[in-house]
């Protein structure tokens, strides 16, 4: 008996089931990497470990003072030029930024909140026992330096 | 001519790789992988592939025609002169070799290219990680001799396909060393580990994909020392698992770097190094370098005078 085509069946272009079916293994690849709880939850866990991930985003970045956020999330690194360093955590690594100008601080219940001015960045929260010397310390970064 | 792609045949085997080496992170090395970094990676692998069926177009047109004014016909059928089948291996390879030199020393075809090394890992799930804007970037235009000496353009993307293979293996942090005959000759996840690195010491250096004889010979080899840990990403760490932002961050940065420049430097950001500035305000790799070299006393690995695209005068 010959088969009889499904009047009901829609035809799938193959690039289009190609693209699904990859789609469904990234996010099973993805979906395993966090079920084999890959990454693991890497913080920064003193002042040692904050200054040497403000050197990767400044080579040879000597902080004199050193903030770090009471859950070791983030950090605020300061050096003999009055330049500012923010880390944040990212996933399970570090990525930070030299504070410029356009960076603005506030306080907010007891956390200090961090803009780099860069909105994809992020705003950073990190829970200090002295917030105020920094929002000055970044306050300061507006002023024109002199050469 | 014949529609055969090597990579859609190997994606399954990077499937099967990815789930071992996840295997091996769980036992050996957690931090190796960071689920949020993984599902980018491999979402840029998918929308790479979409934007190449739907961009790619344009460069096998200016392929197809280039290829009627080849110089020399190898013989007909194309597929079936044995001989050119090495011969375009070798010399694609080294087309790649040129083409990704310019990906990092070029900005605008950094700001596709950038794509690439943006995760701050180096796992399998990295080498997927591949960039949606290429068509936009003249990179075709590398391959354009292979064309015109005769190679077939469907020959020389069969080779490329391959030696994408070949690079998918070397993303890995968990092979140390090969042996020392291989790591002399081939590209390794040594090697490679070296080209994503962001330690002074090691950028824009080891840009080959199969071969590493052609960082030796064009001077921009520098081996993997066990004495430094490596760090992975690029200067500027993205700090973002925005997709969107990731594939078109500097694209973004460099237009608005063209728009805000004066008239005499606008070109200057489209064809200068990455982190070059016209007023000095920012840091090429060259510049990053030198600074490290001042202070520590580390020499490194200088790339020769001779090669002008690797070494650059400093921002005025």
């Amino acid at each position: 008996m010959a088969a009889r085509a499904n009047p009901c069946a829609m035809e799938v272009h193959p690039q289009i089931l190609i693209f699904a079916g990859s789609l469904l293994a990234i996010l099973l690849l993805a979906g395993l990497a966090a079920a084999l709880k890959l990454g693991g939850d890497h913080r920064l866990a003193d002042d040692a470990a904050a200054r040497a991930a403000a050197d990767e985003v400044c080579d040879g970045f000597a902080a004199v003072e050193v903030a770090l956020d009471g859950d070791g999330n983030a950090a605020l690194l300061r050096d003999a030029d009055g330049r500012i360093v923010l880390l944040k955590r990212h996933g399970n690594r570090f990525a930070g930024r030299m504070l410029g100008p356009d960076a603005k601080a506030r306080e907010d219940g007891g956390t200090l909140i961090v803009a780099s001015g860069e909105r994809l960045y992020g705003e950073v929260r990190l829970v200090l026992a002295d917030p105020a010397p920094w929002i000055d310390a970044i306050e300061r970064l507006k002023a024109p330096r002199n050469a | 001519m014949p529609d055969f792609s090597p990579t859609e045949y190997a994606v399954p085997l990077f499937v099967v790789a990815v789930l071992a080496e996840m295997v091996w992170a769980k036992l050996r090395a957690p931090h190796t992988y960071e689920p949020k970094d993984t599902l980018v990676s491999l979402a840029f692998g998918l929308g790479s592939t979409v934007a190449g069926a739907l961009l790619g177009g344009f460069a096998l047109l200016v392929f197809i025609e280039a290829y009627e004014y080849r110089l020399i016909d190898f013989g007909q059928p194309w597929w079936a002169v044995w001989w050119a089948w090495p011969l375009c291996f070798v010399l694609d390879d080294l087309r790649y070799y040129w083409v990704h030199r310019a990906g990092h020393r070029i900005r605008w075809f950094w700001a596709s290219h950038v794509n690439h090394h943006s995760s701050q890992h180096y796992n399998l799930s990295t080498a997927l990680r591949q960039s949606w804007t290429g068509a936009f970037t003249l990179g075709f235009v590398f391959a354009l001799p292979l064309v015109l000496l005769g190679f077939h353009p469907a020959m020389i993307a069969i080779c490329y396909g391959f030696n994408l293979i070949y690079q998918f293996w070397i993303h890995t942090e968990a092979i140390k060393r090969m042996p020392r005959w291989f790591e002399a000759v081939m590209n390794t996840p040594s090697h490679h580990r070296v080209h994503h690195a962001t330690n002074p010491r090691y950028l824009d250096r080891n840009y080959a994909g199969v071969f590493i004889v052609w960082d030796k010979m064009f001077g921009t080899f520098e081996p993997e020392r066990d004495d430094e840990k490596v760090r992975y990403g690029i200067v500027k760490q993205l700090g973002s698992f925005n997709l969107l932002w990731a594939v078109f961050h500097e694209w973004i940065g460099m237009v608005q770097d063209i728009w805000r420049a004066p008239w005499k430097h606008k070109l200057s950001y489209l064809l200068r190094e990455p982190g070059w500035s016209h007023d000095g305000s920012r840091e090429t790799s060259d510049m990053i370098r030198r600074r490290w070299q001042d202070r520590t006393g580390e020499r490194g690995n200088s790339v020769a005078a001779e090669n002008p695209i690797a070494e650059t005068r400093e921002a005025a």
